[in-house]
């Protein structure tokens, strides 16, 4: 198998969501001339020793490894199936007809169906595929291939004999019906390396729609609990919690002079103090009626995802009641939690009053200056007194108070929304409408947390 | 050090008569990772035989095995080198009537000064220098397994820190320039999954992800480790164990629990595995109450079902 192979594999692998450096391309190269290429069982092992950096590109590699390789087995499996359905057309026209066509169109239809495979292997070989990107591509790279393989000359046989006598109109059948059957050999190799390279570029266009378009239509799209999870593991490795930060801070003089005696009172060594580790507590207030329910879910799976950098996260939801659901998002996955938290509280008629009424008297003892509380809503109060005081309360108690409203800026106080009552008491507030809002949300919050502390 | 490595299966062979049973993969990074003079990282769940195949790859390759442990604020002056302050304290004391005498015929300070910088660095000089694990395992004068365990519990800084290590095999001492090292050392990280590493160090390191074993490979770790145990309680116990591993359990028993329970077996003189004797022994496998609880609602089923051979 040559280089070309494989370079070609890792760009697979690439679009399928690895992350290859060209440094780790050439160690693969290097491992895999090491181990040879007959044993399957190592060929694979050798690649994922070398590519596969992280449990959870496993399965993408797996896929694209048995794709990439089982179609090659296959596709000559194939060919020789079929050799008995696609081959004999030279047997079916008379030896006369064929003499007259041109050179070319008889070595195609005397090639038997390996070599019409191998002929189309060639010429596949030939082309470029890893420019596919999408999938109504396929039809013209079909197109193409086809005509390598010269069967333009065989399209205007095709013509010509149609036009003749009722015996050739019948070849003309014929003809026409083996072309569909080559043209479908082709198309499904077609497939198969979009399958390959395409994909990718797809996935990438399609992360990018899931990004941008908002929460309610989310659910349409199947891949979008893993782009959560990777979204929240690239803020986590962002914003790692530091272990322990040692030379830091003040100089520790018992510990110092303690350490000195041994040196003869030579200060020898230094100890600092330690500082204390943060501990910022996040506390989170989604409205989970109708109309917000969808933004809550993503807020609270991304939270509980970047469990690493927030160890501390209690939240609390509200629709007609208000509860706490931290234990609901602890112990089951986040889509079967927010199904619980849904049957328990959900309800029309959200009272912001209320809700900030039952969450002081509930939370009062735990408010401190590392708490930062976080309201994900619309703040669409029924007309209902809106118990700004309440929240301005809250203010003064903790360290900070975020307001995340699914709508746009416009919208916020529009009809029976009061966001204008509630801004004054909050440090930041923001448009979280879709994906992107939502990282740019939670990315501004971690280094909040981290400047202060 | 072993300078050539006849074939992958040369490795299983050799550390099957270690008695370290391990699957071709493994084995395969090993051999890639002599051949390609690159540091493997070693991942997978608690008791799967990470730090055992650190031992087993130095007993192979017949070298030393350097170890350094990580741990939460784990620094360069005890991951790399250290000065011996005390020492070097001691010996200027000693040394002071000495050097008393030596600058005695000098009149100007910077005479002084001069003599003193004569002496050449003899203050900071190897006498002085306390070698840590990483040090030691560049300047070891044969080649040597360099394992460093739980880099996860290390802070990252350490992480990036140890990127110069990992990639060129080189390490900068500001007092003594650029160390190089003497032998290339096969090096081994392994990480709990403690907090994620960075794609800088995994980049320059293979991956090598070890899961918990199948079952016919478990029961082969199993008869080399524990022999005098009977093959069909054997069999028994392992399929205990994986059943074991595929409940909700908080923390799954791993190979080094199977094999504390098989010896234990066999110290009770057990022939197969009843109800009274797994409710007796279960602590040994299962390390929180919890666990303990769950398995032993789920052995009645489990002996209906399978137990009965």
């Amino acid at each position: 198998m040559p280089v070309r192979r494989l370079s070609e594999f890792i760009r697979a692998l690439r679009g399928a969501g690895l992350r290859i450096s060209p440094d780790e391309a050439s160690q693969a190269m290097e491992a895999v001339a090491l181990v040879g290429y007959e044993g399957r069982a190592r060929f694979h092992d050798a690649l994922s020793v070398t590519l596969v950096k992280a449990e959870q590109d496993r399965l993408a590699f797996e896929t694209t490894f048995s794709r990439f390789f089982d179609g090659e087995t296959a596709e000559q499996g194939a060919g020789a199936r079929e050799s008995d359905s696609v081959g004999d057309v030279a047997s079916i026209l008379p030896a006369d007809l064929l003499a007259q066509m041109p050179d070319e169109i008889q070595s195609l239809l005397n090639a038997d169906a390996n070599a019409l495979s191998q002929a189309m292997a060639e010429a596949a070989a030939a082309m470029n595929f890893t420019d596919m990107q999408v999938i109504t591509q396929q039809g013209l790279y079909t197109r193409r291939l086809l005509m390598s393989m010269g069967m333009g000359a065989v399209d205007d046989q095709v013509i010509q004999l149609s036009q003749g006598s009722a015996t050739q109109q019948a070849q003309a059948d014929q003809l026409r019906e083996w072309r569909g059957r080559v043209r479908e050999q082709a198309s499904s190799l077609v497939r198969r390396q979009f399958l390959l390279h395409g994909t990718g570029h797809g996935r990438e266009l399609r992360e990018q729609t899931m990004r941008a378009v908002a929460f309610r239509d989310l659910r349409e799209f199947r891949e979008v609990q893993a782009l959560v999870r990777k979204m929240a593991r690239r803020l986590a490795s962002l914003h790692q919690r530091r272990l322990k930060r040692s030379r830091r801070g003040r100089l520790d003089g018992r510990r110092t002079l303690a350490g000195s005696l041994r040196h003869d009172g030579v200060p020898a060594q230094l100890h600092w103090q330690q500082m204390p580790p943060r501990k910022s507590r996040i506390m989170v207030i989604c409205d989970v009626s109708s109309s917000v329910s969808e933004p809550a879910r993503f807020l609270l799976q991304f939270l509980y995802a970047l469990n690493d950098v927030l160890p501390q996260v209690r939240s609390f939801a509200f629709a007609s009641r208000f509860d706490e659901v931290t234990e609901d998002f602890s112990r089951y996955s986040p889509d079967v939690a927010v199904g619980r938290v849904l049957d328990r509280l959900s309800g029309s008629g959200t009272d912001y009053g209320q809700m900030f009424e039952t969450f002081w008297r509930r939370c009062e003892r735990q408010l401190d200056r590392h708490t930062t509380v976080i309201i994900l809503g619309d703040a669409r109060n029924n007309a209902l007194p809106e118990g700004a005081e309440t929240l301005a309360q809250i203010r003064r108690r903790v360290r900070q108070v975020w307001w995340l409203n699914p709508e746009s800026r416009s919208q916020w106080n529009s009809g029976d929304a009061v966001m204008d009552r509630y801004l004054p008491h909050c440090r930041e507030a923001h448009r979280c409408r879709n994906l992107n809002d939502l990282e740019r949300a939670v990315d501004r919050l971690l280094v909040s947390l981290r400047q202060s502390s | 050090m072993k300078t050539r490595i006849e074939s992958v299966e040369d490795i299983v062979s050799s550390f099957a008569g270690q008695g370290y049973i391990c699957s071709e993969q493994v084995a395969l990074a090993i051999y890639l990772a002599a051949q390609l003079n690159k540091p493997v990282l070693v991942e997978g769940p608690p008791g799967v035989g990470k730090t055992e195949l650190a031992k087993a790859a130095s007993a192979f390759l017949e070298a030393p095995l350097i170890r350094l442990q990580c741990y939460e604020g784990l620094d360069e002056s005890r991951a790399l080198y250290e000065w011996k302050y005390g020492k070097q304290l001691l010996y200027t004391q000693l040394l002071r009537d000495k050097l008393g005498s030596m600058l005695a015929d000098t009149d100007s300070l910077d005479a002084s000064m001069a003599r003193l910088g004569d002496l050449g660095e003899a203050f900071y000089s190897d006498t002085f220098l306390e070698p840590r694990p990483l040090l030691q395992a560049l300047r070891s004068d044969e080649p040597a397994v360099l394992l460093i365990d739980e880099i996860d519990k290390a802070d990252q800084e350490f992480e990036a820190f140890l990127l110069e290590l990992l990639s060129d095999f080189q390490i900068s001492i500001p007092e003594l320039g650029t160390v190089r090292a003497k032998h290339q050392p096969l090096v081994l990280l392994t990480s709990n999954d403690q907090r994620e590493l960075s794609d800088a160090l995994k980049r320059r390191c293979l991956h090598l992800y070890i899961p918990y074993p199948a079952p016919e490979l478990e029961s082969q770790i199993v008869s080399a480790r524990v022999p005098e145990l009977d093959g069909q309680l054997r069999d028994q116990l392992v399929a205990f164990i994986q059943y074991l591993r595929e409940q909700d359990m908080k923390k799954l028993p791993a190979i080094s629990e199977t094999l504390d329970w098989a010896r234990a077996l066999v110290l009770l003189h057990a022939d197969s595995l009843s109800q009274e004797l797994v409710a007796d022994t279960l602590n040994l496998v299962l390390k929180t109450e919890q666990d303990v609880t769950l398995a032993r609602e789920l052995l009645p089923g489990w002996l209906r079902k399978f137990g009965k051979r």
